[in-house]
């Protein structure tokens, strides 16, 4: 691992700044993909370099991908030279941390052969296939990550991850209707992840839910209760209580980008909707996607209630907007890559499950559909306005399924989403995602989840 | 001259470009690579943020990567190397994936014909105070009535080789950009503009954006309600580079030939009416998009996509264009390609007599989180922002919160009916890829709304 000059860097910004650090990461990728039974290659990349931030008048970073002293030297002149200009400049900086961490894997990422990679991807396309799917694309990437972070309190602290993804996407055309699904798998771990999934039964499934769903009949409008699956309560997990309770966006700092908060304004703690509904944000999770021991600005990870019993509770807190709230940061500072500053970001974001078995959620609904996964999905710029399309989906008829329907539309917001539910299942589960945030653009590794929940009342279209 | 690029000049660097392309180069040959593309890439970012109208975060960025493909017996591999001392471990690693893996049937060829080039734009990169082009955005709209302004504006130089088998081009891209955001109560509005080497952004031209996104927020203090339905719309040159930014992605021949495209099988036939004429046009060098050749030295070009409503072209590399029967377009992305920089044609008519025009309709002139359920068909939605408006009578009736244009690429495009004069380079995000477009009036579009 290279960063020899992480302590220079350092000390030297420390001489003429408020408050510095520097954090050196080297990152190894490995990338392959199948398309329609074509290997299209495979990219295996080494990235590494420099990030150090300055705080005098305002706020300042430099990124530099060369052990150059020369290079880096200019780098950080440039910063501290532009953190004087007036800015907004406080930041929490919390007590000295010197420790390392490491992600255990069991089947190490480099000790994977190309050939056994290559050999997983064409046999998920081979699968999808013999199921009927007529568009096939399969993507595995793994990556190594290795971290350095020190600053002028006094940390030091490394960290070993790795971590492993896997995309999906199948299309099928039945009678001249196309049906598509997508689906992400990640882990914080080695290959072994993907032997823990049963996917050859998940990506079948898959194929034969699509094929179904393209000749079912779009359901009428009008209000059903709902039982939405785990991939739902996920995505709703993450979207309208993970990003509204991030406190960079609440202040406004994303506000000409992913935009602001439904909270911004409101006087905490702020009633969400049901007294069923909790929301938590884990980093903590030994193997999740989004897992880590410290976050990019060397702060001890913990578990963060933001929904508790259908309130606002904690907000996603990094360095900086911690200073603007007044509290420590509750470690939400991440940042994709070394040439990007660390932004207040979800790890795993999930609804904390209830006291219901899946069969109780169906009893008593006269009327409803059960929309077990989705499809296309988006929120407006305060988290308050959100569409999701069911994927896979059933009328329930007096507390029976009672057929498919495709593509049934929820578009609600989010507080009438969290007030309609009235029951919470016991189940969980996860799926992963690349939660997008910043400019420029950095996409972290998350999983989100939940249980199966039910809503009274909602309009489907 | 020294052997330096301009940039390399102006900072006082010595070149190690050439050296470092030759040897990897060199390297690859001698392990049995057959065609090499390499691609290298010095760029210095300089990035201001701000929001609550106060600086947020200045970004420096020095960064250098040599991006590597090369094919070995059908193989294709592919990596990006940062640092010279790692020449000897990527190139052994390179050799081994093309040793070990199945042949690439997507890649055919790289471009083989000699290429000649244009002269291109010297690179005019200075080191620019972004916080006083920060400061005129925020005063402009602040001046014109918004009670807090956010934004960033980025200060961009690459200096790119591109060295295959057959060819070599060097050029230089980069210049500024910037995006403001005005609010005012629950209203907003928003601005975003590129300025490639051949343009010179001034302060002035800074303020005016913050002043007309503040007109926007200010444009009305009524909020109005509608069903949802079909309605006409006139679509701000934002939205336009919204749809037409996805939509690229479905005109490459990767995407036809995948099974993923809404516009497969529609090669000469109508997609839009008469007056749209879609072009990628990287050598437009007044937008930040501009690119002297793509991926594998083939030199860029204005290209009809879309002429008089006609789907012209897809976008090709020489592989998918060999495999299409037809002859690369310069876009490579090797296996995938790409547009460089979207130009959607000025109509005849003027923005104010379209605005007069709509009568009953809304003007949208945001959108974000565009998403979609069916990439064949092209079935998606976005979310409405910075200036959503009822338009009754020719005027504004107020502004609409909570809904969403739900409806297909290819049934907008068909239900245009006027393209404005005026047009605008806009870049915004992840959402909006550097281009110039005009507003677009579209009559039926569908739109639907949150319960």
């Amino acid at each position: 691992m290279g960063g020899e000059l992480i302590d220079r860097a350092l000390e030297y910004a420390s001489r003429s700044s408020r408050y510095s650090e520097a954090r050196y990461m080297e990152i190894l990728t490995n990338d392959l993909s199948y398309r329609n039974s074509e290997f299209e290659g495979m990219d295996s990349g080494k990235e590494s370099g420099y990030a150090v931030r300055v705080v005098n008048n305002s706020i300042a970073m430099a990124y530099c991908d060369r052990e150059d002293w020369g290079r880096l030297k200019e780098a950080i002149d440039h910063a501290v030279k532009v953190s004087r200009k007036p800015g907004k400049s406080s930041i929490w900086e919390g007590k000295s941390i010197k420790d390392s961490w490491k992600v255990n894997q069991r089947k190490l990422i480099e000790d994977m052969s190309v050939e056994e990679k290559v050999t997983l991807a064409r046999d998920f396309d081979s699968l999808m296939k013999a199921a009927g799917a007529d568009v096939r694309m399969n993507v595995i990437h793994d990556k190594r990550i290795k971290q350095h972070y020190v600053n002028s309190v006094g940390s030091d602290i490394r960290g070993d991850v790795a971590r492993l993804y896997y995309f999906y996407m199948v299309g099928v055309i039945e009678n001249g209707e196309f049906e598509q699904s997508t689906k992400e798998y990640g882990s914080s771990s080695g290959y072994e992840y993907l032997d823990s999934l049963n996917l050859e039964e998940r990506i079948t499934s898959d194929v034969r839910d699509l094929h179904e769903s393209a000749s079912a009949p779009r359901p009428s409008p009008g209000k059903f209760d709902v039982i939405v699956g785990p991939e739902i309560s996920g995505i709703v997990a993450h979207e309208s209580c993970g990003h509204p309770t991030e406190y960079d966006r609440i202040v406004g700092r994303e506000g000409a980008l992913a935009g602001e908060s439904f909270l911004t304004g409101k006087k905490f703690p702020f009633r969400i909707g049901s007294e069923n509904v909790s929301v938590i944000d884990d980093p903590t999770i030994q193997g999740s996607f989004g897992y880590y021991r410290y976050d990019d600005e060397g702060v001890a990870s913990r578990k963060r209630y933001l929904y508790r019993k259908g309130y606002t509770d904690e907000f996603i807190l990094n360095r900086e907007s911690a200073s603007m709230i007044g509290k420590d940061s509750n470690a939400g500072g991440r940042s994709s890559s070394w040439d990007m500053e660390p932004l207040a970001r979800m790890s795993t974001t999930y609804i904390e499950p209830g006291d219901y078995r899946f069969e109780e959620l169906f009893e008593g609904v006269r009327k409803g559909i059960y929309i077990k996964s989705f499809t296309e999905w988006n929120i407006d710029d305060i988290r308050f306005n959100e569409k999701y399309v069911g994927k896979e989906a059933y009328l329930i008829t007096n507390g029976d399924l009672s057929g498919r329907v495709r593509r049934p539309v929820i578009e609600t917001t989010t507080i009438n989403f969290y007030s309609a539910v009235d029951a919470v299942g016991r189940d969980l589960e996860f799926s992963a995602g690349m939660c997008g945030k910043g400019d420029p653009e950095q996409g972290v590794d998350v999983w989100m989840g939940g249980p199966h929940m039910r809503l009274r009342e909602v309009y489907i279209q | 001259m020294d052997g330096r690029t301009t940039y390399e000049a102006q900072r006082g660097v010595h070149t190690v470009t050439a050296d470092l392309v030759d040897d990897v180069f060199r390297r690859l040959q001698q392990e049995g690579f057959q065609e090499i593309a390499l691609e290298f890439a010095k760029e210095n970012v300089e990035q201001i943020r701000f929001s609550a109208s106060s600086t947020d975060l200045h970004n420096y960025w020095d960064e250098e990567n040599l991006s590597v493909f090369a094919t070995r017996n059908g193989r294709t591999v592919s990596t990006v190397i940062k640092d010279p001392a790692s020449i000897d471990q990527a190139i052994i690693r390179l050799k081994e994936v093309a040793l070990r893996t199945p042949e690439n049937p997507s890649f055919v060829s790289i471009n083989r014909e000699q290429q000649t080039y244009g002269k291109g734009m010297a690179s005019h990169f200075q080191s620019t105070d972004l916080k006083d082009l920060q400061d005129a955005m925020i005063n402009g709209s602040l001046a014109a009535g918004a009670e807090r302004a956010a934004g960033l504006i980025y200060n961009r130089n690459s200096e790119i080789t591109v060295r295959t088998s057959y060819n070599e081009c060097q050029f230089s891209t980069g210049g500024v950009e910037g995006v403001i955001r005005a609010f005012k109560g629950p209203f907003t509005g928003q601005e975003a503009q590129h300025f490639g080497f051949s343009t010179s952004p001034t302060g002035k031209t800074f303020e005016e954006m913050g002043s007309e996104a503040a007109a926007t927020a200010s444009a009305t203090s009524q909020m109005s309600e509608i069903n949802p339905g079909k309605f006409r719309v006139l679509l701000s040159p934002y939205v336009m580079g919204n749809i037409l930014s996805y939509s690229s992605g479905f005109l490459s021949y990767y995407a036809v030939e995948t099974g993923l495209s809404c516009f497969a099988g529609m090669l000469e036939k109508e997609v839009s009416t008469g007056e749209f004429s879609l072009y990628d046009d990287p050598a437009d060098y007044s937008g930040v998009g501009s690119r002297m050749c793509d991926d594998e030295g083939t030199p860029t070009s204005r290209l009809e996509i879309i002429g008089r409503g006609k789907l012209k072209s897809y976008l090709h590399s020489t592989s998918t264009a060999i495999r299409a029967g037809t002859r690369t377009t310069g876009n490579a992305g090797i296996i995938s390609p790409r547009a460089w920089q979207l130009s959607l044609n000025a109509g005849k008519t003027s923005l104010e007599d379209m605005l007069e025009g709509l009568e009953n309709g809304l003007l949208i002139n945001n959108a974000w989180y565009t998403r979609f359920q069916d990439y064949r068909n092209g079935v998606f939605s976005t979310v409405p922002r910075d200036g959503v408006f009822l338009i009754k009578d020719g005027e504004i009736q107020g502004a609409l919160s909570g809904i969403r244009i739900s409806d297909s690429v290819m049934d907008i495009l068909k239900n245009v009916t006027a393209i404005s004069r005026e047009r605008k380079r806009v870049k915004w995000w992840e959402e909006i890829s550097a281009s110039t477009m005009p507003y677009a009036m579209v009559d039926g579009i569908n739109i639907s709304k949150a319960f």
